[in-house]
């Protein structure tokens, strides 16, 4: 059956939200700025205990290093400002995050260099996402603690999560428990729904096959 | 039903609010169908069933168990659709 | 059910429209607007090739503004299946980007897409029997006034009680019907309750949806089949006290108003 290209009716007098574009040149292509902070989870909230909370990072099936709350914690801190892209359309510009970078993390566990060319993040409640491993290096990510100086909130991914603010946010993983590096590139839990694997918001890449 | 209320923190909706979508890819309006849930055994009505995800997807989530039971993605060439999750799913024709 | 922002760019594709088995996207005209409260009112609509529909079914209604903007929303259908046009009433919400387009600034003549009937989940019919306990805050009385109208349509005796909480009297959507509904005397009982003012010599509810307004509309020993729709709270609370009045579980139906934004 031929596709057909139909164009829908336009609604008299309907206008969206206003959409400003006055930051032109720090907005991806189809993206709008918002002054409020969309929540958008795949599952319930987590509600992790810190007591039994813990970060490690993992090639393959062995683990490389494992970090308590306190010992994360302790771990070098970085603050950024950076502007996000949500691939449902909404772009924050100028948030501000604490915690630690991926570098680091790497660093504290005595690599000097990624175990392996992949890493797939795993987090509460079974979210995955999966992102080469060059683009959470040279300061591009960290597990973030902190947004806006205030302890990060349960539904924004607090206590912990990933924030990798150059691909679209569905990559900066909430809740996130486990980094692993591994040797081949495997879809996470929306890029085996359709959404793209690289997830690059410059070259509106949120659908595979952008 | 309407869904206009817009707020940053987003409360899950159900199988039954998501009934369009649905309709795009099954026949049968599977709103009053019966899944049984493949992580805890536990039937329910998929209207029951928690839908969370949106805007990005429909992931629909046991009540009892939180096991992802079914998931859908509309994308603009076409619909993506996962039920790993769930035992099996029972459709009476309609009435 | 509905997105929160534009879906991309570009129109929706629509690949093959002729099986009967696929709900199109129809494009409804508004016929006559009717205004029901201040902040509500009835959309009346011509759709062409309109399958008909059940009570308590709903539609997804899509918007397509100048630029290409599409915004989608889901509304219950406030029509009977008997009614010659599909009706949709509609809240303006302060904070709505679809609302205050649908429930104020449309007049006749004006249209959108429109798909449905959806949903067999929250379907009343006379198959599915009675008792029938209604229970609604707010706009969530849409989808059961279709099941009323229904009910007076088909002259069905089969008791059925209405529990709508309102904030005032004012609030109360469909007030003159529901009236006159009631004086029908055949079987249907109404019990207004009032959240933020009562009217003068109100003796009836003046307070929230609590467990003995439920436990006094309707025992169950009489085994009600029961529909609950409006504010995710009212829902859930409602059905929580349900089932702890010994309701049974798969007697109970739910509609949530939810925040937009599903897929689509």
């Amino acid at each position: 059956m031929a596709a057909i290209m139909t164009v829908p009716p336009v609604s008299r007098g309907f206008r969206g939200r206003t959409r400003s574009g006055d930051a032109s040149n720090r907005l991806p292509p189809g993206q709008h700025v918002t002054t409020d902070f969309p929540v958008l989870s795949a599952g319930p909230t987590p509600q992790p205990h810190l007591e039994t909370w813990r970060l490690s990072l993992h090639h393959g099936d062995s683990m490389l290093a494992e970090w308590s709350w306190k010992e994360f914690e302790a771990l070098p801190q970085s603050v950024v400002t950076v502007d996000i892209h949500c691939v449902t359309s909404w772009s924050k510009l100028g948030t501000t995050w604490q915690g630690v970078t991926i570098d680091a993390l790497l660093e504290a566990a005595g690599l000097s260099d990624p175990p392996a060319p992949f890493v797939l993040i795993h987090c509460d409640g079974g979210y995955t996402t999966n992102l080469p491993a060059e683009d959470v290096l040279g300061g591009k990510a960290m597990v973030a603690t902190r947004y806006d100086e205030e302890q990060l909130a349960p539904e924004h991914g607090g206590p912990a999560r990933l924030l990798v603010p150059h691909l679209y946010f569905w990559k900066s993983a909430k809740w996130a428990r486990r980094l692993q590096f591994i040797e081949d590139d495997e879809p996470g839990f929306w890029e085996s729904l359709g959404y793209h694997m690289y997830g690059d918001p410059w070259r509106e890449q949120r659908y595979s096959g952008d | 039903m309407t869904t206009d209320h817009e707020s940053d923190s987003a409360p899950p909706l159900d199988g039954n609010a998501v009934g369009g979508l649905l309709r795009e890819l099954f026949v049968l309006d599977i709103t009053a169908a019966t899944l049984t849930c493949g992580g805890c055994g536990i039937t329910a009505l998929v209207g029951d069933v928690r839908v969370f995800g949106g805007p990005m997807g429909a992931i629909f989530r046991c009540v009892h168990c939180d096991t992802a039971v079914m998931r859908v993605v509309h994308t603009p060439t076409g619909l993506w659709f996962d039920m790993r999750g769930a035992r099996n799913l029972h459709v009476t024709p309609h009435a | 059910m509905a997105i929160r922002g534009e879906s991309n760019a570009t129109p929706a594709t629509d690949v093959g429209a002729s099986s009967s088995s696929r709900m199109p996207w129809r494009v409804a005209e508004v016929t006559t607007v009717i205004e029901e409260t201040p902040r509500v009112r009835t959309l009346v609509l011509r759709v062409p090739d309109w399958p008909g529909h059940m009570a308590g079914q709903h539609v997804d209604v899509r918007l397509t503004g100048e630029d290409g903007y599409q915004a989608q929303r889901s509304y219950s259908i406030a029509s009977a299946p008997e009614a010659s046009r599909v009706m949709l009433t509609i809240e303006r919400l302060e904070d709505g980007e679809v609302s205050p387009y649908l429930a104020a600034e449309v007049r006749a003549g004006d249209r959108f897409e429109l798909r449905g009937p959806i949903g067999r989940y929250f379907v009343w019919t006379a198959a599915v029997g009675g008792p029938l306990f209604l229970i609604a805050g707010g706009s969530g009385i849409v989808p059961l006034m279709a099941m009323l109208r229904h009910r007076a349509a088909i002259k069905s005796t089969v008791p059925a009680y209405f529990l709508y909480s309102s904030r005032t009297v004012e609030d109360i959507i469909y007030r003159g019907e529901l009236d006159r509904l009631a004086a029908l005397r055949d079987g249907l009982t109404i019990y207004h309750t009032f959240t933020r003012q009562q009217p003068e010599g109100w003796t009836g509810g003046a307070r929230r949806i609590d467990r003995a307004m439920l436990a006094d509309a309707c025992p169950p020993r009489e085994r009600p089949r029961i529909f609950i729709c409006g504010p995710t709270s009212l829902v859930e609370t409602a059905a929580a006290l349900l089932l702890d009045l010994g309701h049974e579980r798969g007697l109970i139906k739910t509609e949530r108003f939810g925040p937009t934004g599903t897929m689509t």
